[in-house]
């Protein structure tokens, strides 16, 4: 395993939270100086679950970057999943809750980074039981979730009514349960399920999912949930997806049921050097390479990826090559997120109530 | 563990029930016995008064019917308070109940929950790597039976140990170190001292550092540097007298007027601050531009004593940059030094100067301040304001070659004579714990002061270089039920971090290091995690995963599969009964989804169960009872696309289906007649028989089968018209006529 400090300088700063983080995102900046953070807080001397806004420093006088909020909005309910809308300039949040409801905030990060609840679905039979995953469309108009329930509900919130209606677009009475969502284009989304299996929906076909990347591929050995989904804006025939028994694995829907296996569960072959056996949280492609042109990368080969896991590792991945490990703590690391402006920066959220910030250089 | 008690309502005040204190209940733990006092597991102190009552607001207006009382988390209790329903039948605000949390003890006053929280989450590190470096060490010292396994890196190991934990007490940020250095300024505040650090570090130089004990007279007048503000809030200090004046000093013009000056002075130099000495001396009036001239035998006299101060002689290793004093290492010269600084003081004290110095309070001071840097008992007992500032100031005047904890100890027993106290600080008490040499009596002041945290983590300190301690920490005890001290106090702070949602995930570090109920906890614990949750699940079962608790694993697989499936997610249910193969409850969802396949299987929803078969897989073994559905979901498919109009090869693939069906072993006798009844239209094919005779003899094998089960007192009749098994029956004969023609 090669480790990033001896290849490139690497600054890793923990700053103590004193609450725990349910999710961590960051904000499209309004100037390209500027960085801003939604994180999740769930304190849990009060029991109170809160989203707020901080401002990131990341290069005071002092030698670590600082956290200064600007603004919370106290949540009724603990945040499942949250997502933020990159392409509009007063960033929009999606929060979804353990109880089942959603809720867009938009915050004014010219003022100061007020947010305000911008509308909410609470309705009963929105989702019943946990909300568990979420996404928001880019350019932020639409936003979908899925559910243990097996309901996958469309939200659109053009306009501004403050009570939001949903549309159904599938729901399979708790036969399915559905742990992951990602869009890949305006009418197209991929979730995950149990069983390490992907679906692959189009708004234009309604009735269910046109396409399933059948789950238990890994016939005999340990199966697993599907944590995380990302999609490539520029190869969006490729799901990428992480879940239980450290598994990265992507399905090429033009390769129809072979998954391509980066690491983890199913390989059975040496030549694939597992980078953690437990439970990988999230995956996102990194979009921080060395290479200066990802053109030229063949359209068959993985992107890197980088990944979180609950052993304590964040690490990049590349198809074939060693994993190149960024950190590795004593705690779990729940989530992250890659910068987009500037995907050196790397903000994440450990176990032990802190967070992490990462500069690559 | 989670007792709870319901009380009737005799209670006379129906607004505020009193709740007698639980606080002296014992968190009773497996296999220790509680019967007797000796296994009482934390000592009570005989001094507590024996029950306190506190009202209890719960802001019910009707009479109280019944009162819940269990454990919350962290060291609340959960109160549930249910009136009674009014008698006229009437609804009322505030009928129903209430829940309250009460919290037992307000914890350490100095130290937040959040600190405290990140000071466990911090300490894992340190004491995992001790503990295998323990483990390391002893089984090398196994293995070479002469050599004794704390010598060579041991001392560094614990060091380390001591400084990352120590690293982990520092409260708040430091302070910002001003720029400008303000004159006036005689005591500088850096960062917030905490109890917990000091005592911290008082075990550390008395059992970590390399035993070198010639310099801990040293360490300890450093220590009560750093420390001795916090002994301000119960007794009078030099440092609360200091910051008085402090306070004065802004509004004083001619200082060496106020005999308070003096006092301080004096107080400051007894326990050896001498930088605060010497910068408060030069605050003196002689000094100044305009004065000098007509008090310069007064300004030398003020200067003299200020030089003899900053060259006191120290038998120490050396001095932070900027300290006052001169530092011996060896003893020789540091004898040679001491006889000579002393000797410089009595000449000066015995010199003729002092007659030409008119200002009385600056003669007096002085010579005071020598009286003191002379040793005089008197001097510094006046000087002091509790028994170790006195006893800093004997090691620092009179006994500067105090050398073992024997005298030492006595020392501090005759200095404590000497200034008796009221009450005792927690730090106070410690110190005389670990003077007087006495194990015990540190590990019962550790946890009376500081809790479970310091005593599980200071025992590895305690243990590092005394055998006697580690025979006594290490001795299987009988009262305890077989387990030693040592474990016994891992598994209370253990069970300290079970208790809260956050800490509960490093219990196991500290679990799997006790041998002897260590693991029985751990599984107790794992199982008693909550399942809702995926994410919180998916983390026990990983904590099960790396200390291979293989059949806890498949216990919370099957308590979260049942509570999916109870609560309608039929899909997460399936995979986590799948997951811990249980094939009886596999089974047993088997029998209720088969019911609702054959209601539900629809052309709409079909997609529905697309999703959950795929999720079976073909493999019998992982599907359990389950893996006819697969066939079952074919055969239905086929009878639709019959149903859709198209034809004979549908037909023919339905009849395939229905064989491997009939056939398949894990298919429930009861479903028989429904799928016979079903494939009615198969069997009475139009066009040409499109069952053999062997399959047609299977069929009817299985009805003649089904109608001697009939028979039995448990059989379950199915839903269907009574003429169902006399139509299959005709239409199986028909068919069987139908094939021998054929063949």
């Amino acid at each position: 395993m090669a480790f990033a400090e001896s290849q490139n300088p690497l600054r890793v700063y923990r700053i103590p939270q004193s609450r725990y983080i349910d999710a961590v995102r960051w904000l499209s900046p309004v100037s390209p100086s500027d960085r801003f953070a939604a994180i999740a807080y769930f304190d849990a001397d009060t029991n109170s679950p809160s989203i707020e806004i901080a401002y990131v420093d990341p290069n005071p006088q002092s030698s670590s970057p600082t956290l200064t909020p600007q603004s919370s909005w106290t949540s009724h309910s603990r945040i499942s999943s949250l997502r933020t809308a990159h392409s509009t300039p007063q960033p929009l949040l999606a929060a979804a809750t353990f109880s089942g409801s959603l809720h867009i905030l938009a915050s004014d990060l010219i003022n100061g980074g007020v947010m305000e609840s911008e509308a909410t679905v609470s309705q009963l039979g929105f989702h019943s039981g946990p909300v568990s995953a979420v996404d928001l469309r880019e350019g932020g108009t639409e936003c979908v979730s899925v559910g243990e329930d097996g309901r996958v509900n469309l939200v659109s919130f053009v306009g501004d009514s403050s009570k939001l209606n949903y549309r159904r677009i599938f729901d399979s009475n708790g036969l399915v349960g559905y742990t992951a969502v990602k869009w890949a284009s305006p009418s197209e989304f991929a979730t995950g399920g149990y069983g390490f299996g992907i679906q692959w929906w189009d708004q234009r076909t309604p009735g269910g999912p046109v396409l399933q990347f059948k789950g238990n591929w890994c016939q005999g050995k340990t199966s697993g949930i599907v944590h995380s989904i990302d999609i490539h804006p520029s190869r969006k025939h490729t799901c990428l997806a992480g879940g239980s028994s450290g598994t990265i694995f992507a399905w090429d829907r033009r390769a129809a049921q072979q998954p391509i296996v980066l690491s983890g569960a199913g390989t059975g072959e040496a030549s694939n050097s597992l980078l953690s056996e437990s439970e990988v949280w999230e995956v996102q492609y990194d979009r921080y390479t060395r290479r200066s042109n990802i053109g030229n990368i063949s359209s068959t080969r993985i992107l890197p990826v980088m990944i979180c896991s609950e052993d304590g590792i964040l690490a990049v991945i590349e198809q074939g090559e060693e994993p190149l490990e960024l950190l590795a703590e004593p705690c779990a690391i729940n989530s992250f997120d890659i910068d987009r402006q500037n995907p050196s920066n790397v903000i994440c959220s450990l176990e032990w109530e802190s967070l992490a910030i990462l500069t690559r250089s | 563990m989670n007792p709870s008690s319901t009380f009737a309502n005799p209670l006379e005040n129906p607004n505020a029930f009193r709740l007698h204190s639980l606080i002296y209940w014992q968190k009773e733990m497996p296999g220790v016995s509680s019967d007797s006092a000796r296994g009482a597991l934390v000592p009570l102190s005989p001094e507590s008064p024996a029950a306190a009552v506190y009202p209890l607001r719960h802001g019910l207006k009707s009479p109280i019917s019944r009162l819940s009382i269990s454990w919350s988390r962290g060291n609340s209790l959960r109160v549930s308070v249910f009136a009674a329903p009014s008698s006229d039948g009437s609804v009322n605000d505030g009928d129903g109940g209430k829940v309250v949390e009460v919290k037992l003890g307000g914890g350490d006053g100095e130290i937040s929950e959040a600190h405290w929280r990140r000071m466990a989450y911090g300490s894992v590190s340190p004491f995992a790597l001790l503990q295998s470096r323990k483990n390391a060490v002893s089984s090398l010292s196994k293995m070479s039976m002469n050599s004794s396994p704390y010598d060579g890196d041991w001392w560094d190991y614990i060091m380390e140990y001591s400084k990352d934990i120590n690293a982990l007490l520092v409260n708040k940020k430091t302070a910002s170190v001003p720029v400008l250095d303000d004159p006036k300024s005689v005591i500088t505040k850096g960062e917030e001292p905490t109890s917990l650090k000091a005592a911290w570090e008082l075990l550390e130089m008395f059992y970590a550092e390399k035993p070198s004990h010639s310099w801990l007279p040293e360490r300890l007048v450093d220590w009560l540097a750093d420390y001795d503000s916090l002994f301000s809030g119960t007794h009078p200090t030099v440092h609360s007298k200091l910051v008085d004046f402090q306070k004065e000093l802004v509004n004083l013009q001619v200082v060496e007027d106020d005999p308070k000056y003096w006092e301080v002075m004096s107080s400051a130099l007894a326990v050896g601050w001498l930088n605060i000495v010497v910068k408060m001396l030069r605050l003196h009036g002689s000094y100044r531009l305009d004065q000098l001239s007509n008090r310069e035998t007064e300004n030398g006299l003020v200067e003299a004593v200020a030089v003899l101060i900053s060259k006191m002689p120290r038998m120490r290793l050396e001095h932070e940059a900027g300290k006052l004093g001169e530092c011996y290492k060896a003893k020789p010269d540091f004898v040679k030094a001491w006889e000579k600084w002393r000797g410089q003081i009595n000449k000066l004290d015995s010199s003729a100067f002092w007659f030409q110095c008119a200002h009385q309070q600056t003669r007096e001071g002085l010579r005071s301040m020598l009286q003191i840097m002379l040793g005089n008992a008197n001097s510094l007992c006046s000087a002091t304001y509790n028994w170790i500032e006195l006893y800093i100031s004997h090691f620092l005047y009179m006994r500067p070659l105090t050398v073992g904890l024997e005298s030492m100890y006595s020392l501090a027993q005759k200095s404590i004579q000497l200034k008796p106290m009221a009450s005792a600080h927690r730090l106070m008490g410690l110190i005389i714990g670990i003077l007087g040499e006495n194990t015990e009596v540190v590990l019962a002041e550790c946890l009376k002061g500081f809790g479970p945290w310091m005593v599980a983590h200071a025992i590895e300190l305690l243990t590092a270089g005394s055998d006697h301690a580690e025979m006594l920490l290490h001795e299987e005890r009988q009262n305890l039920g077989g387990i030693s001290i040592e474990e016994l106090h891992r598994l209370v702070y253990a069970q300290v971090l079970s208790s809260f949602p956050l800490t509960w995930q490093i219990a196991p570090i500290y679990l799997i290091s006790c041998m002897k109920h260590g693991m029985v906890l751990l599984q107790i614990l794992l199982s008693k995690q909550p399942v809702q949750d995926n994410q919180l699940l998916l983390k026990s079962i990983e904590i099960c995963r790396l200390y291979e608790l293989h059949s806890v694993t498949s216990n919370i697989m099957k308590i979260a599969g049942v509570h999916h499936w109870k609560h309608g997610r039929k899909g997460s249910g399936f995979f986590w009964l799948q997951q811990a193969r249980d094939e009886y409850r596999l089974n047993r969802i088997a029998l209720q989804l088969f019911d609702s396949v054959g209601k539900t299987i629809s052309d709409e929803s079909f997609k529905q169960w697309e999703g959950l078969i795929q999720l079976l897989g073909s493999d019998s073994k992982t599907a359990g009872g389950l893996e006819f559905l697969h066939k079952y979901r074919d055969f239905k498919k086929s009878l639709r696309q019959i149903h859709d109009g198209k034809a004979t090869d549908s037909a023919r693939q339905a009849v395939e289906s229905l064989i491997s069906l009939m056939k398949s072993p894990s298919m429930p006798q009861r479903f028989w007649l429904p799928l016979l009844y079903d494939s009615l239209k198969l069997l009475n094919w139009k066009e040409r028989p499109l069952l053999n005779v062997s399959q047609t003899n299977l069929l009817l094998n299985k009805l003649q089968e089904l109608s001697m089960a009939r028979l039995r007192p448990d059989f379950i009749e199915s839903e269907l018209p009574p003429r169902a098994l006399n139509s299959v029956r005709l239409a199986l004969g028909t068919n069987l006529g139908r094939a021998i023609l054929e063949e």
